[in-house]
């Protein structure tokens, strides 16, 4: 796609500047974009709500330990092309013998080579122009896997396996291809190379606020205030696993639906903790510190 | 110049080669880099890899670029305040703009400048509406001060005239900007700009007091430098609260995943001759391999209390993401027969009972190995002797550092034993590719 224009966000999505020039130059040098960041604070939304809000197609590749690029590109099946072509021999035998009923192929014939590939998320998006590859939690995958997905995206061709058919993407053409991972484990150097590299730092207070906005704008003033303050001091705390903007979100949700005098005292009172802390320790030091509760008398 | 801008990169310790340049010469071909600001970004883009790169390469860039070198302790303010670069942006200022600012304001000044990109520049003119800005009547007028807004909109073309600029003229360009070559500018010399660093310097109708200012660049940069969290931790440092996730990432080598598929033999076999002969193969997952760890911890001299908590926290911190068994005996300074399984030291395990365990079991002995030379008798050795024997992968570490451990005999002794590694990030790292070798070599 010709990118001309850079992308700052939706209505729904805050997309902070640097993760916007990241974004973009990752498009315009068609270099796939490499986020990580701490749990919850939007790597994945971003090429969601870009594809939605530019409305173009979007693919995406849940990385998980058992991923392999087969799955990613295009698997042949091998398992169906044997059984097919011994179900032809078994036909035939039947028809020898005078047998009317036949086994079905499903429409599948063993001549077209092509029946028997299924494509992945990758083959479907480079073979529709301007779409959205999204590559979830690839620190989840096993070690060869970011390698050999190297391969197959340093190139703008893919090579179908034993059809030989070949998916070609022309260069305005090629997919936004977003990269999401979690630092549970060292992508290889090699990998990183060849992606554009966006730290997602956490946001500050004042971008808090227009993040809450954007999605609750109806929201009091005043309670927004006590929220995100409270939130703050509780990611200030030093936790195991801080909450992030995904929790805070889901918390203000959740007060949202009382009347304000009601979600203040809520507030005040931290209820509704199980979104924001998912750690029984964790749990203990926020009431210790910041309720003045002795974990020991309940 | 920029071939040798890999070579400065690499001093900081970052990844940056050839490919790095032929990557910034696409971007500036596709016309991404237009200010310094832009430099920056597309630079971070390429080149960082990891939070803990930002802090180094923003260094970096600041030393290649702008001659701003930063002494170990530094801020980066002090270190802006010192250089040349700055002092020169601040000499081309009007006196009445510099009057009474104090210093710290001026480096904030020039530190949003530097950190301008053609993004905060057509975020500014967005005000303006585009047509207007074409307007010719208004371009007749151009360098009237009070029609602004036209020739800024023509600076922002001009720049964009540079994407044809071959990458040694950029290479130039950028080089006396860094240098603060004192030359007029003219035209097409707005690249980077007439105050050297912003397309809006001093002294051109454009000038008008325009302050793009606090783009969010300059402040990460800011923040980045003076924070420790963007740089790398010292992999060699002892373990501790604040490397314990490097030394988890180490310990992540213990597992290795695998998708792969293989052919379900017996079970293909089986359906074959159900079906009268006709053999479809049948598939199966690879078994992943089981992670499993022993740890057998010294806590009993007042020399390891430092390490127990962190080492606890650590393994503690493995089991939760990836480990699914793990087992932690306790142990004095040495072993007699067996090991405890409770930190105090009541209950006895004998060390038969422990070799039952399966022996692909990973073990981690921790333990300083420093005692009384009696202490570590023949029986004890043997008692180690036989653990060695039994597990297939098995490693020491040791809090002392490796010079230390010469220093004392029952330490050497315990190291012909079992391989030695230091407790620190790196030892960690190292002690699971020297079991992992172990183990692909009793695979076979």
């Amino acid at each position: 796609m010709a990118v001309d224009t850079m992308w700052t966000g939706s209505e729904k999505y805050l997309c902070d500047r640097e993760l916007a020039q990241a974004f973009h130059m990752a498009r315009v040098i068609g270099m796939p974009l490499l986020i990580e960041g701490e749990p919850g604070t939007g790597k994945t939304e971003l090429p969601l709500q870009f594809a939605q809000d530019m409305d173009l197609d979007l693919f995406v590749y849940p990385v998980g330990s058992k991923s392999s690029v087969d799955q990613f590109v295009a698997k042949f099946d091998h398992v169906k092309y044997l059984r097919d072509s011994q179900v032809e021999i078994l036909n035939a035998q039947r028809d020898e013998k005078g047998m009317k009923s036949s086994l079905s192929t499903g429409g599948r014939h063993t001549e077209n080579l092509q029946d028997y590939v299924l494509k992945g998320p990758a083959t479907k998006a480079f073979s529709t122009p301007n779409s959205v590859l999204l590559i979830d939690e690839i620190d989840k995958a096993p070690r060869e896997f970011p390698n050999d997905l190297l391969y197959a995206l340093s190139h703008r061709k893919l090579v179908m396996p034993e059809s030989g058919e070949i998916i070609e993407v022309k260069e305005e053409n090629m997919p936004a291809i977003v990269i999401t991972s979690n630092r549970e484990q060292e992508l290889p150097t090699a990998f990183k190379g060849r992606c554009v590299y966006h730290y997602i730092s956490f946001p500050p207070k004042e971008t808090m606020h227009e993040i809450v906005e954007k999605h609750y704008p109806k929201m009091n003033d005043e309670l927004q205030d006590k929220c995100i303050n409270l939130f703050y001091q509780m990611r200030s705390l030093g936790l195991e696993r801080a909450p992030a903007t995904r929790e805070l979100l889901s918390w203000i949700k959740y007060l949202n639906s009382f009347k304000k005098a009601e979600a203040l005292t809520k507030v005040n009172k931290v209820e509704g903790m199980g979104v924001l802390i998912k750690n029984q320790k964790d749990l203990q030091k926020v009431q210790t510190r910041l309720m003045g509760k002795n974990p020991n008398n309940n | 110049m920029f071939d040798q801008l890999p070579e400065t990169f690499r001093a900081y310790k970052l990844n940056a080669d050839v490919r790095t340049l032929l990557q910034l010469r696409q971007a500036m071909d596709k016309g991404l880099v237009k200010t310094v600001g832009d430099l920056y970004y597309v630079l971070k883009g390429l080149v960082t890899t990891s939070p803990t790169d930002i802090g180094p390469f923003s260094k970096a860039f600041y030393a290649h670029f702008l001659s701003i070198d930063m002494v170990p302790g530094e801020s980066l303010e002090d270190a802006v305040v010192r250089s040349g670069t700055f002092k020169e942006w601040k000499d081309k200022l009007d006196d009445d703009e510099k009057l009474d600012i104090p210093d710290v304001d001026l480096v904030n000044q020039f530190l949003d400048e530097v950190h301008t990109t053609s993004y905060d520049i057509k975020n500014f003119l967005s005000g303006q509406d585009i047509l207007d800005k074409r307007n010719p009547d208004l371009e007749d007028k151009e360098g009237a001060i009070d029609n602004a807004p036209a020739d800024r909109n023509n600076i922002l073309d001009r720049m964009a005239d540079y994407r044809d600029v071959p990458l040694e003229d950029l290479l130039k360009r950028m080089r006396e900007v860094a240098k603060r070559q004192k030359t007029r500018h003219e035209g097409g010399e707005y690249w980077i700009g007439s105050g050297g660093v912003s397309p809006y310097g001093n002294g051109g109708a454009a000038a008008g007091g325009v302050r793009v200012g606090g783009s969010g660049g300059g402040k990460m940069a800011r923040a980045a430098i003076n924070n420790r969290d963007f740089y790398p931790v010292d992999a060699k440092a002892p373990l501790k609260d604040d490397n314990i996730d490097a030394a988890l990432a180490a310990l992540k080598g213990i597992e290795e995943g695998s998708s792969e598929i293989i052919l379900d033999v017996p079970l293909t076999i089986k359906e074959g001759l159900k079906q009268g002969g006709i053999f479809l193969p049948i598939e199966k997952e690879k078994r992943q391999q089981r992670i499993q760890v022993i740890l057998m911890i010294d806590n009993g001299g007042w020399s390891m209390s430092p390490y127990i908590r962190t080492v606890q926290k650590l393994f503690a911190k493995m089991k939760t993401r990836f480990a699914h068994d793990l087992r932690t005996y306790y142990f004095h300074n040495t072993i007699y027969g067996g090991l405890y399984s409770d930190a105090a030291r009541t209950k006895f395990v004998d060390l038969d009972m422990v070799n039952l365990q399966d022996k692909n079991y990973t073990v981690f002995v921790i333990g300083d190995a420093d005692m009384a030379p009696y202490e570590l008798h023949r029986n004890s050795i043997r008692d180690w002797q036989k653990l060695s024997k039994h597990f297939n992968r098995m490693a020491w570490l040791n809090p002392m550092t490796e010079n230390e451990w010469y220093g004392s005999m029952t330490c050497s002794v315990v190291s012909q034993i079992f391989p030695m590694f230091e407790l620190t990030p790196a030892g960690i790292e190292a002690a699971i590719l020297e079991m992992n070798r172990k183990r692909s070599f009793n695979d076979q």
